[in-house]
């Protein structure tokens, strides 16, 4: 049964198609969201753990880093144009990027392969728990722009519950291994480690970064449901002289 | 001494569209023997396991010796030289597969021509048509040789393509094969004219950008290329040749 054939249209080649040289923009939106992962979500990220460790100083030491950060100019600008959105991109456009993947774990369990795969993984953990963590701790509840003497209780009262307490743990660790990991993809992939003793020094480096990001955010966390603090104010009263000095208005 | 046996599983199947079946081969033990003479032998005497008799397996295979890429295929769920597989040191019954990633045409030959194909895309090649005689080439430096030495022993078994699990229809990666292709004829001094060119092709769809840096690729290539290393240094040079060509405007 042959037919006829334009020879100038060639027939669709079976299996994976040979590189379009040149042409689309997958370049743009994968590199986008490479960075993206860097500056400005782990550069938000650092700064939230940061934050967060305030916690271990109490209840007021902690609403004033809440307040400090909700009164830098345009604030609800950076949170939109550094935070949100950014997270919200590099979230989809990551679950697109697995969605592509195949794995076969199963028949190559190589550690590079197991990281590709805990990549995955991590990440989604970490989107599924950025969604609830937004909405249950931004946009629901006491609103602590307004309030942050409120802000450790309201995460006293969350952690409470011990399955979110158990939500917050993982959250933490794999958040903190995506993003150390992720450093070390990004060196890998943008030639900024192009040998293989470079990659694995600074696969070092990453692992040890994490590791301390993790602890600090467990201790955090231990802040909160620990002994030190129980039961905390449900609005703490905040002192302006532990606030920097460009912190709000002068008079208390 | 007495006669050992080796036992494979074959998975055949008559033409891209018949269903795969699998085949049991008992096979009289040798010593030295690998999977491609284990092939060779079933060719001889196509009969099964069960007194059966069969049609010989398709395969590829020509040189042997681990050095024209050609036998590649899944021998125990592993991609890698049917060739250079020696049978004492597989686990029985050994397993062989095509390579899933390709067309299959029969058996365990697989149609790999989109390799061809992405070589071509990049201009994998030094130019030196013309119409007069260029002469001489430029003198190539022994840092650039110790750079272009493992990188000139691709064989083109696509064996990095098989186990990279961004290779597959979706992305239509272009795998770390020709990556390293464009790592090795952008450092040749002639074969640096094409360099931004190969540079832009690698930008597109399919491209660079499409490795999720499993690094699987360089685990299993048999001839140990550097091609994680390649993937790096072409990567930051795509992207470099980007950002100059957004500013050049």
């Amino acid at each position: 049964m042959a037919t006829a054939q334009n020879p100038s249209t060639p027939t669709m080649r079976p299996g994976v198609q040979p590189l379009r040289a040149g042409q689309g923009t997958t370049f743009l939106w994968r590199k986008l969201h490479s960075l993206l992962g860097i500056v400005p979500i782990g550069a938000f990220l650092l700064e939230h753990l940061l934050s967060n460790f305030e916690a271990l100083k109490g209840p007021a030491a902690y609403g004033a880093q809440v307040r400090f950060l909700n009164s830098l100019p345009l604030v609800r600008v950076l949170e939109w144009v550094f935070i949100f959105l950014p997270i919200l991109y590099h979230g989809l456009y990551g679950v697109y990027i697995w969605l592509r993947g195949k794995s076969n774990i199963v028949y190559y369990p190589w550690a590079g392969n197991w990281m590709y795969t805990a990549q995955r993984y991590t990440g989604l953990i970490a989107i599924l728990y950025i969604g609830q963590h937004v909405l249950r701790q931004r946009f629901m509840g006491i609103s602590l722009p307004e309030n942050p003497g409120a802000a450790f209780a309201k995460v006293q009262h969350e952690l409470a519950n011990p399955w979110m307490l158990a939500v917050y743990i993982i959250a933490m660790i794999a958040i903190c291994w995506h993003f150390a990991y992720g450093i070390w993809l990004f060196a890998a992939k943008w030639g900024i480690t192009p040998g293989t003793t470079a990659r694995k020094r600074f696969g070092y480096i990453c692992a040890a970064f994490g590791l301390a990001l993790a602890i600090m955010g467990l201790a955090s966390i231990w802040a909160f449901v620990g002994p030190t603090y129980r039961n905390a104010p449900d609005i703490a009263p905040l002192s302006y002289f532990a606030a920097p000095v460009h912190a709000g208005s002068h008079t208390v | 001494m007495a006669n050992k046996t080796v036992q494979l599983e074959i998975k055949r199947q008559a033409t891209p569209d018949a269903p795969a079946v699998w085949e049991k081969f008992d096979l009289e033990w040798r010593p030295g023997m690998n999977v491609t003479s284990a092939l060779m032998e079933i060719a001889a005497n196509p009969v099964t396991a069960d007194g059966r008799s069969t049609t010989p397996v398709t395969y590829d295979s020509n040189c042997l010796e681990e050095i024209c890429g050609s036998c590649a295929m899944r021998i125990n769920g592993k991609a890698r030289m049917a060739c250079s597989a020696l049978v004492e040191n597989l686990e029985q019954p050994i397993r062989i597969e095509p390579l899933s990633k390709f067309p299959l045409v029969r058996d365990l030959q697989v149609d790999r021509s989109v390799l061809f194909e992405n070589l071509k895309a990049v201009k994998a090649w030094v130019p030196i048509d013309g119409t007069y005689d260029l002469g001489a080439g430029p003198r190539l430096f022994p840092q650039d040789q110790e750079v272009n030495y493992p990188l000139s022993n691709c064989i083109s078994c696509t064996c990095c393509m098989e186990v990279c699990p961004q290779f597959n229809e979706e992305t239509g990666f272009v795998g770390a094969a020709t990556i390293a292709q464009v790592r090795l004829f952008n450092n040749h001094p002639t074969g640096k004219v094409l360099k931004e060119e190969r540079l832009r092709a690698l930008a597109g769809d399919g491209g660079i950008q499409e490795c999720g840096y499993a690094q699987n690729c360089v685990e299993v290539c048999p001839k140990q290329l550097p091609l994680t290393d390649a993937i790096s240094d072409v990567s930051r040079e795509v992207l470099l040749q980007k950002a100059k060509d957004f500013l050049r405007g």
